[in-house]
């Protein structure tokens, strides 16, 4: 991660400046400053590229004098519509601009100190690279950029912010991470391994094995899993910073380490995005490493049903009937349908132990939420309006976009099944609907939500403040769902 | 449609319906409700023979009973199909309950008899229903209801109207039949179009011999203001064109003008009722043809108002013909505009049959629209559009390109992002109704077949916002 330093305010001699432009303003002491130095150079590229400071633009300057390497600015647009979002998409272009250099001076002169730190988080969360298997890259083609120094007045209020901010992007590179990782490394068991090192933050690690499971009659998770060699695991993690004995909130991830479709088989076409098919698991993880790492005052539990979902001759076939924790019977009509079968078992399972104040799940669960949606928001299921509007606010405040969609009598009914309590999908209308009418019958009074997040988990090109791949989207969603609702 | 007559006391021997209350079964019938283990939950039904006449309890469950009095009157018309008569006893009742109970009725028995030749004699098939009420205001208030189901009558008539007849001009005739009375029709058509500019409409058109028209229906209202402007699509019958359609259903298209019949069906109904607010209705009627002279996947069309579009697929034509009924309705400076169009198989994937899209440059308005909606048992459901759904038109060559090349795509949100490039700054909801405007199978409650969806939505949106004189 990109080491980031606050400092006080003054021009450096040598290295890379990175400005900030608000449309309309007066140029701060050190823009003023670097103009000077470099005898005018910075106005006079602002005019000939005719940058004005617009949100979403930058202007660059190779060499400009004054000792300084390079000179990059970026736009926030009015200052009247100042927002966290301009803030940290400035940082993030100005990362991605500066990925040349090793060590970037950023000038944050014209703002707050907590200002500062979004600018500092957003070049962070931009400057992230999943690296582990290149090994023949040349040092050349590698980005260098390694150290941000935070120009700022007001470096205590910057620190400060800095702390909480690191956690989260810390817990969104975990995220990261695990959804960028091949199947044949992240297993439901290294997955699992891995999030038991997370103790070193001070969560709880619990995990269950198939054997766990088998005597707990987890039936639906195990049906899923019993094609693959890699044996499943339901991993729960605990973050106790709340009041003792106040019950948890709960989040939930499905983690299918690599879907292929099982018997009911994927087109091979595009089947390697399967890979981040755990990516709602991912983001549960890494959110309850940020809780920790911020050492928030708030109970939570994260609960993961690691699965691989493979086609052999132990496979689940379409047909069969499973028996779910919650008792119900479930008639397996399609074995790719298998995300909400894993995530029955676990949501029955976390109201059961923990009686939690809400529970929110987070399932690349179906293709249809993209055709409804696409890649902006993701789609938002709940019985529970407070939370949903909650959550809605959440991600507009984090970026991380959600919308709500419609749940009713009319959707359960296509998923009632000839033989057992109900099969495991309901056709192509409505397709994302009924997937969260299904795993609404696997919830009883609990207040909960459901995230959709197929279309929004990876990213096909680079976006401000996230590298084209592993997006870690739910991270920063609910860390702010927590920071602004829920903590003490 | 169903005959209705109202009356203070019980005649003949025909079947009876009786919508019951939560564990309120009238007294005379608590051995049977007993048995049947009837205990007037909502869209629970105890059909009792044997007795001087039949008589079939309907459960209404608990208040409110406007949607469930809507059920047990769908269902009483469903269970009595092969008789000829049905009465409902709705004494006891808020005259709100009992024509939502009498419009059930109404519309479950809807039935499509005009291409039959050999109509059984036996069984009978349901014709007239007899409300029997102890509310003298009743009579009144069902006049305005029934000037609303008239206009559903309609809707369906043309939606289940094969295309060899309902061609265009065959649309246009069927619209001349409801002109007069303050409803006035113009039918713009071939030249008439090329002056104004209606390229998109002429291009999907192009191919048939059934040639394309504009129909503008107004209804002048009861005071000076801008009108509510109604769009539809009216999609004669798709073939998809040079982007042709797999055979497998390709004889739903027929319903393809099911947006284009709804405002219509709208404008009837505020017609018939009188209402005081102003109203346009702008109809864009074409077939979409395979043929020598047809438009093709590449071609860039001139909008009227300059923009050019780049045409990716040919079966993404309603979008095409929109946005010339689009700008011309904006040309008339509306107070809104709301168009209805059955577009997209993407709002199917995401909303199913339940419910029908909508979009919006306005969130006050589209908030209206589902609200009325909902009042009206035609729900809606807001969906977004977002910067990518419009960076997803980016042409490289025109203004814009009418649809993503790409699969797999939020083809109902990307249609909604290429129809607001037309409407100006006039607020502007885009109804979505792929899905909706059909019933593959029926049920109790509902008819296999039309729906007629969109004209109780609009009918009750005008009445909710556009009727007061003094709106802004």
């Amino acid at each position: 991660m990109l080491d980031v330093r606050f400092a006080a305010s003054s021009l450096p001699a040598s290295g890379a400046l990175a400005l900030l432009v608000a449309e309309g303003a007066a140029p701060s002491g050190l823009w003023q400053a670097a103009d000077s130095a470099t005898g005018g150079a910075v106005s006079r590229a602002f005019a000939t590229a005719d940058f004005t400071g617009k949100e979403g633009t930058t202007c660059s300057l190779l060499a400009p004098g004054g000792g300084l390497t390079r000179i990059v600015a970026a736009g926030l647009g009015k200052p009247a519509d100042l927002s966290e979002r301009r803030l940290e998409d400035a940082g993030g272009s100005l990362a991605a601009a500066l990925s040349r250099e090793t060590s970037v001076a950023l000038a944050t002169d014209g703002i707050s100190g907590p200002h500062a730190a979004l600018v500092a988080l957003g070049a962070v969360l931009r400057a992230y690279r999943f690296d582990l298997y290149r090994t023949k890259e040349k040092p050349e083609d590698k980005p260098k950029l390694a150290t941000l120094n935070v120009l700022t007045t007001d470096a205590a209020a910057a620190t400060a912010a800095w702390a909480k901010a690191a956690a989260v992007a810390r817990g969104v590179f975990i995220a990261r991470d695990l959804a960028s990782e091949p199947p044949n490394i992240l297993t439901p068991v290294e997955m699992s391994n891995r999030i038991e090192k997370l103790r070193d933050l001070g969560l709880g690690v619990e995990v269950l094995t198939p054997e766990d499971m088998e005597k707990l009659g987890f039936g639906a998770l195990l049906g899923v899993a019993q094609g693959s060699v890699n044996p499943a695991r339901t991993v729960i993690m605990s973050w106790n910073g709340g009041a003792k004995g106040e019950a948890p909130l709960a989040f939930i991830g499905k983690g299918v380490t690599f879907d292929t479709g099982g018997i009911s088989i994927k087109p091979a076409a595009g089947m390697e995005d399967m890979k981040w098919d755990m990516a709602g698991a991912a983001a549960v993880t890494g959110l309850m490493a940020a809780l920790a790492g911020r050492k928030a005052p708030v109970n939570a539990v994260g609960l993961v049903g690691l699965v691989e979902n493979m086609p052999s001759g132990t496979a689940q076939r379409p047909g069969d009937v499973v028996k779910s924790y919650s008792g119900q019977t479930i008639e397996v009509l399609n074995t790719d349908a298998e995300g909400r079968l894993v995530l029955a078992d676990v949501l029955w399972y976390c109201q059961e132990k923990f009686a939690p104040r809400f529970m929110v799940d987070l399932a690349t669960l179906t293709g249809a939420i993209i055709i409804s949606l696409g890649h902006e928001h993701a789609g938002l299921f709940s019985n529970d309006d407070e939370l949903a509007a909650k959550l809605t606010a959440a991600g507009l405040a984090s970026g991380e976009r959600l919308w709500r969609m419609p749940m009713g009598r009319e959707y359960d009914k296509q998923i009632k099944s000839d033989i057992a309590d109900m099969k495991n999908i309901g056709g192509r209308p409505g397709g994302s609907i009924t997937a969260a009418q299904f795993i609404a019958r696997f919830v009883n009074d609990t207040k909960w939500a459901h995230l959709d997040i197929a279309g929004t988990a990876w990213s096909t090109k680079d976006l401000p403040i996230v590298p084209k791949g592993a997006t870690g989207y739910g991270v920063r969603l609910l860390d702010r769902l927590v920071t602004d609702h829920f903590e003490a | 449609m169903l005959r209705v007559h109202l009356g203070t006391h019980l005649e003949g021997d025909w079947p009876l319906g009786i919508p019951v209350r939560a564990g309120a079964p009238p007294p005379e019938f608590v051995t049977a409700a007993a048995a049947e283990d009837f205990q007037g939950a909502p869209e629970t039904v105890c059909d009792i023979l044997g007795g001087a006449r039949r008589v079939i309890l309907l459960g209404v469950g608990d208040a409110p009973y406007e949607t469930a009095m809507e059920s047990a009157g769908a269902i009483a018309a469903a269970h009595t199909m092969r008789v000829s008569r049905l009465s409902l006893d709705l004494r006891g009742f808020h005259r709100r309950e009992a024509i939502a109970c009498m419009t059930g009725a109404v519309l479950r028995a809807w039935r499509y008899d005009k291409l039959r030749t050999k109509l059984p004699e036996n069984p009978a098939r349901l014709a007239d229903l007899y409300a029997v009420t102890d509310d003298a205001t009743l009579e009144a208030r069902w006049a305005r209801q029934l000037a609303v189901l008239e206009g559903v009558d309609f809707v369906r008539d043309l939606v289940t109207e094969p295309s060899n007849t309902l061609t265009p001009d065959g649309f246009t005739a069927r619209l001349e039949d409801i002109a007069g009375d303050g409803l006035t029709l113009d039918v713009l058509r071939g030249d008439a179009l090329r002056t104004a500019g209606l390229t998109g409409l002429l291009a999907v058109g192009g191919a048939s011999m059934h040639p394309p028209a504009l129909a503008v229906l107004r209804w002048r209202g009861g005071f000076d203001a801008p009108p509510v402007a109604f769009v539809g699509k009216g999609i004669t019958f798709d073939t998809g064109g040079i982007s042709i359609k797999p055979a497998d259903g390709m004889w739903e298209m027929r319903a393809d003008m099911a947006g284009a019949a709804a405002c219509a069906g709208a404008m009837l109904a505020l017609a018939r009722r009188g209402s005081p607010a102003p109203a346009i209705a702008v109809l864009a009627l074409a077939e979409n043809a395979v043929g020598d002279a047809a438009y093709r996947p590449s071609d860039v069309l001139r909008h009227a108002n300059g923009t050019t579009i780049e045409v990716v697929d040919t079966d993404a034509e309603g979008r095409l013909v929109l946005m010339d009924a689009l700008g011309f309705a904006a040309r008339e400076h509306p107070a809104a505009i709301i168009d209805l169009a059955t577009l997209t198989g993407s709002v199917v994937t995401a909303l199913g049959h339940h419910m029908a899209g909508v979009f919006s440059n306005d969130d006050a308005l589209a908030a209206c629209v589902a609200s009325a909606g909902a009042a009206v048992g035609e729900p809606v459901w807001h969906l977004p559009i977002d910067e990518s759904h419009r960076r997803a038109l980016d042409s490289d060559i025109a203004d814009l390109r009418h649809c993503s090349p790409e699969r797999g795509q939020p083809d109902a949100s990307q249609a909604a992002a290429f129809l607001r490039e037309f409407v100006g700054d006039v607020p502007w909801a885009h109804l979505d109704i792929a899905g909706v405007e059909n019933v593959a199978e029926a049920d109790d409650r509902r008819a296999a077949g039309a729906t007629g969806f969109g004209v109780r939505l609009l009918d009750r949106l005008v009445r909710d916002r556009f009727e007061d004189p003094d709106r802004n």
